[in-house]
């Protein structure tokens, strides 16, 4: 048995309100606000109140998935990274790295906007990557 | 810190009474709610203070449905203050928490805290740690009496017109435990509005505290629009008291106003 | 953030969260702040508890009027002129801040030229606002001691946003708010990471913390760190991207947890990029629109089941804890990142997100103090150079990142596509309280479905009643690029001849109406205004449980 509050942040607008996920033998149940965060001090609005329901919504995507004969279909992690590589490879043979554009995202981490654009430019040659920010 | 509170939830869990104690740990700066379960754990045990005394208080008996809801075989303990007492005699009667699988750690409120709550009753009778301190008389319910009745009503239609409809303090309430809620019914409140119906929305969940709100304050301290909610909710309380002469929480045995409805 | 970066030198909230509650003025101009930013309203509303006057510049008459002094409800793409004519009975009055304008800032002179000819009389003509109002308006900005501004999408998306941000900026210089607790001006940012996925270099023209990719300097060390040989040419924004598939320039493209098909101004060309490509990989969450459409789908983690952090809009970086584990085989995106690097033939080999932000810190100046460490409590807003400096609650305090406060001049020019006869009404888009961005995880949230399932197109009861539509009633609404259909909601929210429409649904996207032209300078396209004409459908209310 194990019941616990870990200590997150809202996925939704660039308030940043520190939340506590409620979480029951591994699964996240409830959300409260957190009270020592000093940007919301124990509030949230409706969005930050409601994170647990999307993130164990029964649409999350939970595997890889190729398109074949124009439908995608489940693959192996295996399959679809060779299948992206090889791809981008040949597209960056064939036409150069600037035929290459990223769009990276403003709901992912620091961290992973940073590996992202690293790719980008050390792995592809390009700076072509941008986010949806502008919009 | 308290020993005696944590010496009294050690013995529990090395006796095996209790399958867990819900509390509040602090950890790295943070407080947040934890089922402690093993002894070694209790050295980051919290009592909710912070900036000021109770300061980071969470709906612990709302968690604690939740748990007993997952393990209805199971006792457990936890962390409790006046208010979370008075709301468990409640919800015991309720039938949300069966008195026998729940062992109360009482802890009393320092007069700081009971002076900012107008608290009833600062402490719960099962006190093990802190105070036992004063009853605290409502000045705050006082001030908007004394207003006449139209200044009342703008005054509240004011204070509503902030409400950003978050929900927060239906969600944070140990209270509010209905299954299907009726404040989010479009036929009842309707839907998709901010503010929503003025005063409608927060008359409906007024009437539903009665003989419910155990005056905690959970829900204005969640209020992102800072609606004295718990004035509003402490009116209701004296109003049940007045015509009833029910005290929400005070004890167990007592019969809830509706049942005294019935009887008139 | 291009118009902040061109007057101060950088771009982002110039204050905190916590310093708007002590403001003696607040300035609200293109937020819909209780909708889209909740936890700022709240500052908002102990402000004005305290006695501040809070002065809302928007179109329509959202919530947050009802807790303002003052409700200027200028015409659709007239900001400028409403911020010159501002400036204009600011100077007239003699209430600017002359020793700050002297000792701080430049160019001063050529602000003064323009905004002479916006004469209260001719803004009152363009705006729609009364003299009286935009007098008030002036002396409660100008004569505050602490007064401060907070704008979002409503001021930069359109075809003058970068002269719209910077006339803003004009304006806190002009009165001497910047540097200064309770003051600034202040972008509220609309997605959580917005500020961290600019600050991490995903911007085609900087790397991390704003390094410009065209500086040798820079260039260089990158290339040292990363082992890899650089470009040092700008490359293509989202909105150059598009075009640039369609004419056969680009043919492969990567997309992270982003929905352009539903985002995207005029996505019907969008959805014909994206058919046009080569080779899609999207990585997400949710299967959404975009998507459906790609060769490759990878599935992410949710912020909740990973570890990271999020730079929020006051600048402050912020620890996530993994609280469960992704569902499935899904996995963090920092990892799925890593592995198909590695595939591609420049490995990339982190331990963890700790072991990713030692590298950014390494290699980014503004984030040279941040560790893991260091982000257990309250977090740390930068500039934090380094890891004894406490980080940074407001910015430009004694000086401007780029010296001096740069003045220059603004004319106000009207919104790229104005209503005419064929097209008579102007749409205007926006959020409502309960749905975020293209809906793919609010939509996906039962008590938020409950509280708006769909979409719906708000419009004044005289309008209504000319076209014979009622509350409830579908119409099509379309523009030049396409159409949709929606039901109506009447409301005289807007004033006669606007309409409004939230873009988070799929089913009636409003982005296919909307005009990419875009703002030459940040890019970011006219979301904000254009020309639509509106029919009445011929269906009855039961015939369709979803619109067509
Ligand atoms: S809880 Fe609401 S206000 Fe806070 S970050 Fe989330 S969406 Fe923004
Ligand atoms: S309401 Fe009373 S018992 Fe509860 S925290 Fe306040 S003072 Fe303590
Ligand atoms: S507001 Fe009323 S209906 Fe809703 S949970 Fe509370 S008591 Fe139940
Ligand atoms: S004070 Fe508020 S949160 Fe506490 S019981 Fe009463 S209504 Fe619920
Ligand atoms: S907590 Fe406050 S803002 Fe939220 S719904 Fe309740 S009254 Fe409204």
């Amino acid at each position: 048995m194990e019941f616990k509050t870990v200590l997150s942040f809202c996925p939704y607008c660039g308030c940043g309100c520190g939340l506590l996920l409620e979480v029951l033998d591994g699964k996240i149940v409830g959300t409260l606000p957190s009270k020592t965060s000093p940007v919301n001090q124990g509030k949230l609005c409706i969005k930050g109140w409601t994170v647990h329901e999307f993130i164990t919504s029964p649409n999350r995507l939970t595997q890889p998935m190729v398109r074949q004969d124009d439908a995608l279909h489940d693959s192996s992690w295996d399959e679809a990274l060779h299948l992206a590589a090889t791809r981008l490879k040949e597209i960056k043979e064939k036409h150069g790295p600037d035929s290459i554009g990223v769009l990276t995202s403003a709901k992912c981490t620091n961290e992973e906007n940073y590996l992202l654009q690293k790719f980008t430019r050390a792995a592809l040659g390009t700076n072509n990557i941008d986010h949806c920010a502008r919009l | 810190m308290s020993t005696k509170i944590k010496e009294a939830v050690r013995a529990l869990l090395t006796e095996g009474k209790i399958k867990g104690f819900l509390g509040l740990r602090e950890e790295k700066g943070n407080i947040m709610p934890y089922l402690f379960c093993d002894p070694k754990e209790l050295d980051a045990l919290s009592l909710g203070d912070w900036k000021k005394p109770g300061d980071t208080r969470y709906p612990l008996n709302q968690l604690m449905i939740k748990l007993a809801m997952a393990y209805p075989n199971e006792t457990f303990a936890v962390l409790i203050r006046g208010c979370d007492e008075r709301g468990l005699k409640e919800l015991f009667k309720w039938k949300q928490l069966d008195e026998e699988k729940i062992v109360l750690i009482g802890l009393g409120c320092p007069d700081e805290l009971a002076k900012a709550c107008e608290c009833e009753k600062p402490f719960p009778d099962s006190l093990i740690d802190g105070p036992k301190g004063e009853k605290v008389d409502s000045q705050k319910v006082a001030q908007v009496e004394g207003m006449d009745l139209d200044t009342r009503l703008q005054f509240w239609k004011a204070e509503f017109n902030r409400c950003i409809k978050c929900f927060g303090c239906r969600n944070i309430c140990p209270m509010c435990f209905c299954n299907e809620c009726s404040i989010e019914e479009d036929q009842l409140v309707g839907t998709g509005e901010i503010p929503p119906a003025n005063p409608t929305f927060h008359l409906a969940r007024a009437i539903h505290m009665v003989g419910r709100c155990i005056d905690c304050g959970l829900c204005e301290e969640a209020c992102p629009a800072d609606i004295p909610l718990r004035t509003l909710y402490k009116k209701v309380g004296e109003i049940i008291h007045q015509e009833f002469g029910y005290k929400t929480g005070l004890s167990v045995d007592e019969k809830s106003p509706f049942n005294i409805i019935e009887v008139k | 953030m291009a118009g902040l970066a061109a007057v101060f030198g950088s771009g982002a909230m110039t204050n905190s969260i916590e310093e708007i509650e002590n403001a003696d003025c607040i300035l609200i101009i293109g937020s819909n702040t209780s909708v889209a930013h909740p936890l700022i309203a709240t500052r908002v509303f102990r402000a004005k508890a305290k006695g501040a006057k809070v002065i809302v510049a928007d179109p329509r008459r959202i919530p947050i009027i009802l807790q303002s002094d003052l409700h200027l409800q200028q015409n659709l793409g007239t900001d400028v002129a409403l911020i010159n004519g501002l400036m204009h009975i600011i100077l007239k009055k003699g209430w600017q801040d002359q020793t700050f304008i002297d000792e701080r800032t430049e160019n001063f002179e050529e602000l003064k030229k323009v905004v002479e000819h916006y004469s209260p009389e001719k803004v009152s003509e363009i705006t729609g606002i009364s003299v009286e109002d935009l007098e008030k308006a002036a002396e409660y900005y100008a004569k505050a001691e602490r007064a401060t501004i907070l704008y979002t999408m409503g001021i930069t998306q359109h075809t003058t946003g970068v002269d719209n941000v910077k006339s803003l900026a004009h304006l806190a210089m002009l009165t001497g708010n910047l540097g200064k607790e309770s003051t600034g001006i202040n972008p509220l940012r609309g997605q959580n990471n917005v500020q961290g996925a600019c600050d991490m270099g995903g911007l085609p023209n900087v790397y991390t913390g704003y390094q410009a990719v065209v500086d040798q300097a820079v260039k260089q060390k990158f290339e040292e760190a990363w082992g890899a040989t650089l470009s040092d040419k700008i490359g293509l924004t989202a909105t150059e991207m598009f075009p640039a598939v369609l004419n056969g320039k680009m043919k492969a493209l990567v997309i992270l947890g982003e929905n352009p098909v539903v985002s995207d101004a005029d996505c019907l060309h969008v959805e014909k990029a994206l058919k046009a490509l080569d080779f899609l990989l999207v990585i997400d969450i949710f299967k959404t629109p975009t998507a459906e459409m790609a060769h490759v789908v990878l599935p992410g983690a949710a912020f909740a089941e990973k570890e990271g952090t999020f730079s929020n809009t006051e600048r402050r970086v912020q620890l996530l804890r993994k609280a469960a584990e992704p569902p499935g085989e899904a996995k963090p995106d920092w990892q799925i990142i890593q592995e198909l690097s590695s595939r591609f033939g420049y490995p990339m080999d982190y331990a963890s997100p700790r072991a990713i932000m030692e590298e950014i810190a390494k290699l980014t100046p503004s984030y040279g103090g941040i560790t893991y460490d260091r982000l257990q409590g309250d977090g740390l807003q930068w500039p934090c150079p380094n890891t004894e400096h406490p980080g940074t609650k407001f910015l430009h305090q004694g000086r401007f990142t780029r010296g001096k406060g740069l003045f220059s001049a603004i004319e106000y020019k009207p919104a790229a596509e104005m209503a005419d006869e064929e097209y008579p009404f102007q749409l205007t888009t926006g959020r409502v309280h309960v749905h975020y961005h293209t809906g793919t995880m609010t939509r996906n949230s039962p008590s938020l479905e409950r509280e708006i399932s769909e979409c719906f197109l708000e419009m004044h009861p005289e309008d209504a009643s000319e076209l014979k539509v009622g509350e409830g009633d579908w119409v099509m609404i379309a523009s030049r690029r396409g159409s949709v259909s929606s039901r109506v909601k009447l409301t005289d929210v807007a004033g006669r001849k606007t309409v409004f429409m939230p873009f988070h649904f799929l089913e009636s996207r409003a982005n296919i109406l909307t005009n990419p032209t875009f703002d030459p300078v940040a890019k970011i396209p006219e979301f904000k205004v254009c020309a639509v004409k509106i029919e009445k459908m011929d269906r009855s209310d039961k015939s369709i449980s979803s619109p067509p």
